[in-house]
């Protein structure tokens, strides 16, 4: 492993005052890389690949293929000299588009250029597998020594023609193998899928209103893949002897619960993906539930740290001490108050749109007003839009609201794939 | 400059060191948990022998060293930030319980029974003519008072030892030790003290052979107590409400009593504003002994009269113990630490039991 290309640092914020008989520690560690040495050597080997979806569906209307093999020409044109890459065409099944057989191929001009005329040949006809297109890309990153395997999915429908649970597996094949980041565009695709295939594989998860956008998206994408100084790191939580996590999720930029995917390397000590780091800021929320101290005692709750192999990238300790003073364990720390809300807005949306879905007007009217208050009291506005389309906002204070009668599917389907991103607490608010 | 002076080992009964009783660099009998090797000065603890000190010089004792275990668990393990691996617990800066003997001056300091860990801390130190002692107890309402207290000891015992070796009287010493030892308690407090950060009280006499004195910050206190012919009396005020009160002549009867009569109004630490030590000395007439101590043994026999018919006869070292067991049969609600300093100091006073 070659040395970290990016400075990291680790900071807690938490109130480290519990009442007497208090138990519960939570803090958020804000663990940010930044560009110092990013691109001064050191810089991890990539791999590349595109999943593009060819199903019948791509043409119509015909500009969603035709911007979809236009943004794949712009990832491809993004891709760093000698990156290794292939392109797939997605359908019932999954064909390989470039290099022709199951592999990766150098990023060289020679290949770029056969690659993107290999794009334009593209033809809309078939189905949707998501799960083969995933597994394929799976065999072709295998036995690759690239550090970081970078993958993009586009899909424009459902799901339709494997088995949620086909899909569930062959995700957790790939689980670990190779990050990708999903992306839907027109009007037929599955916030749940897209999201599934995020979480699971470390990526991102979106959804696009216009085709026209895509170009910019892909770019945007390989450029953050190319961009990665470190090409696995970890969330090592050490916690002490009779405490229980009780979760740790990344709070920021989305929502992402971690606490299941813990790997145990010792009674105290876990580990947590957290996949690939460019130059970027990602909050953590850990929440520990500790033996119950006396007044005065210090201990530690937790050292957080980001690892990368041996190396400790950066490190945090969040701390609990024990005080009858109440003006000091009552304060509420502002970033935690701020994440455990947007964690609950985040939920808030998805199951309200799941009881939407299923005709249960009186819980989904309930979720989605406390989501509209919830977006109303952070100042998330991005999030507050979306729920206007789906929701009529009476007020948005008390989240009173009444569902719209009428709603285009892919309006509920943006506000659900976009339900897990978050905004940070802006500093003039922090107390 | 004053001659270079380094702790000698400490006695205690907290967990043994890793190393044996002989030393690895010149073989001669030593503690399990000392620190150093009294008779080469070789580090047992971090395995390198140290710079040889000239001799005769001062010599002094502190409290100061991290246990061994953790009080919580008894886990050995301590990560890089000083908290236990097993348990959390943060280690604290001195141990439970430490007796410090240098022959003609000696200190004990105990836990009590009811606090978590010993934020007391006790330093002395010998040097020809003079007996000195430091205390410093760790305001407990502040954060991690015992990062202050042991730190400030330590600051102090040296600047006191190295000023009355260069030829310093006794109260321009002390002054100097207060000053070393807030400038050790306000470190404490780290980059960014917050609104409580780490504090402590400080008391420190010196016994030479015509004199006693005491500089002190705080509520922690001073006795003299002459063997004969004379009354006992408390030579410092208390730097609180109570305290203040109490020396303007009211009735101790009439002080008021609790907590906010009680609070300290000056300390030492990151927010301390006023740390000026108060200088009191006395010349007496006949022998005696000066205690130094906390609040932990005081508060049992406040009055000089009672504290001095509670002291037992005997070594320094058996006042000091007899003393702290007082102390801790009473209840032993806080820390209790004392030091004892039997005056008049010797000229030359280098023995010291085996």
């Amino acid at each position: 492993m070659s040395e970290p290309a990016a400075a990291f640092t680790a900071e807690v914020y938490q109130n480290q005052y519990l009442p007497a008989g208090g138990d519960v520690v939570d803090a958020v560690i804000t663990v940010t890389a930044t560009g110092t040495g990013l691109h001064t050597g050191g810089a991890p080997t990539a791999a590349e690949v595109i999943m593009i979806d060819c199903s019948g569906s791509m043409a119509n209307p015909p500009t969603k293929l035709a911007e979809a093999k236009k943004a794949c020409a712009t990832a491809i044109d993004t891709l760093r000299d000698g990156v290794a890459f292939a392109i797939i065409a997605g359908r019932h099944d999954a064909q390989m588009v470039f290099p022709p057989d199951s592999t990766l191929a150098p990023a060289t001009p020679a290949n770029k250029e056969a690659a993107k005329a290999a794009v334009q040949r593209l033809l809309a006809a078939g189905g949707t597998a998501i799960g083969e297109w995933l597994g394929l890309a799976n065999r072709v990153f295998s036995g690759h020594p690239a550090e970081v395997k970078h993958a993009i999915m586009l899909t424009d429908g459902r799901n339709q023609h494997e088995t949620p649970a086909q899909l569930a597996a062959t995700l957790s094949n790939c689980e670990g193998r190779f990050i990708c980041d999903s992306r839907g565009v027109g009007a037929d695709w599955v916030a749940n899928e897209l999201r599934s295939v995020a979480s699971t594989l470390l990526g991102t998860a979106d959804g696009l209103e216009d085709p026209s956008e895509l170009p910019a998206a892909f770019q945007a994408m390989t450029q953050a893949a190319m961009g990665k100084a470190i090409a696995e790191a970890s969330l090592r939580v050490w916690s002490p002897a009779g405490a229980t996590v009780r979760f740790v999720k990344q709070a920021f930029p989305q929502v992402e619960d971690l606490t299941g995917r813990r790997t145990d390397l010792s009674a105290r000590v876990g580990e947590y993906p957290t996949g690939a780091w460019g130059a970027e800021s990602r909050d953590y929320h850990i929440s520990i539930q500790v033996p119950v101290g006396t007044v005065g005692e210090e201990v530690l709750a937790a050292r957080v740290s980001l690892v990368s192999g041996d190396s400790v990238l950066a490190q945090s300790l969040v701390l609990a001490t024990w005080t009858d003073d109440t003006a000091l364990s009552t304060k509420i720390n502002q970033r935690v108050a701020h994440y455990t809300g947007q964690a609950e807005l985040a939920s808030a949306i998805q199951e309200g749109l799941a009881a939407r879905d299923a005709g249960d007007v009186e819980k989904a009217t309930s979720k989605l007003g406390r989501a509209v208050q919830l977006a109303e009291e952070s100042g998330h506005t991005d999030t507050a839009k979306l729920l206007g389309r789906v929701v009529e906002v009476i007020d948005a204070p008390t989240g009173t609201i009444r569902l719209k009668p009428k709603v285009a599917g892919v309006d509920a389907e943006l506000a659900n794939v976009r339900s897990v991103k978050t905004i940070r607490v802006k500093k003039s608010e922090e107390g | 400059m004053g001659p270079q002076s380094e702790p000698l080992a400490a006695e205690s009964t907290g967990a043994p060191a890793a190393h044996g009783t002989s030393c690895p660099s010149c073989g001669a009998d030593v503690g399990e948990s000392d620190r150093f090797c009294e008779a080469c000065r070789y580090d047992l603890v971090a395995g390198v022998a140290t710079v040889a000190p000239a001799r005769p010089g001062p010599r002094w004792l502190t409290s100061t060293g991290a246990p061994n275990a953790c009080g919580a668990c008894g886990g050995t393990a301590f990560g890089p930030e000083g908290y236990c691996d097993t348990c959390g617990q943060r280690r604290p800066a001195g141990r439970d319980h430490s007796e410090l003997d240098l022959g003609a001056v000696a200190a004990v300091s105990d836990i009590g029974h009811r606090h978590r860990h010993n934020e007391d801390a006790v330093a002395i130190g010998l040097l020809p003519g003079a007996l000195a002692a430091v205390v410093c107890d760790g305001v407990s309402s502040s954060t991690r008072p015992d990062t202050a207290s042991y730190p400030a000891v330590d600051a102090a015992a040296e600047a006191l030892l190295a000023a009355l070796s260069g030829g310093d009287g006794p109260e321009p010493a002390l002054e100097a030790a207060a000053r070393a030892a807030q400038a050790a308690a306000a470190l404490a407090g780290g980059a960014g003290p917050g609104g409580n950060p780490p504090s402590c009280t400080f008391v420190a006499g010196v016994v030479t052979a015509d004199s006693v004195s005491v500089g002190w910050v705080g509520d922690s206190r001073a006795y003299w107590l002459p063997d004969r012919d004379a009354e006992p009396a408390v030579l410092t005020t208390d730097d609180s409400l109570a305290g203040r009160l109490a020396a303007t002549g009211v009735p101790v009867a009439e002080v008021p009593q609790g907590a906010t009569a009680g609070a300290l109004v000056r300390w030492l630490g990151a927010d301390a504003q006023d740390t000026a030590p108060h200088l009191v000395t006395i010349r007496p007439t006949g022998p005696g002994r000066l205690l130094v101590c906390s609040d932990g043994l005081f508060r049992y026999r406040p009055l000089p009269t009672e504290l001095a018919a509670a002291t037992p006869a005997g070594t320094p070292i058996d006042t000091a113990r007899g003393l702290v067991a007082l102390a801790l049969n009473a209840g032993g609600q806080d820390n209790v630490t004392v030091a004892v300093l039997p005056y008049p100091a010797i000229e030359r006073s280098e023995e010291r039991p085996g």
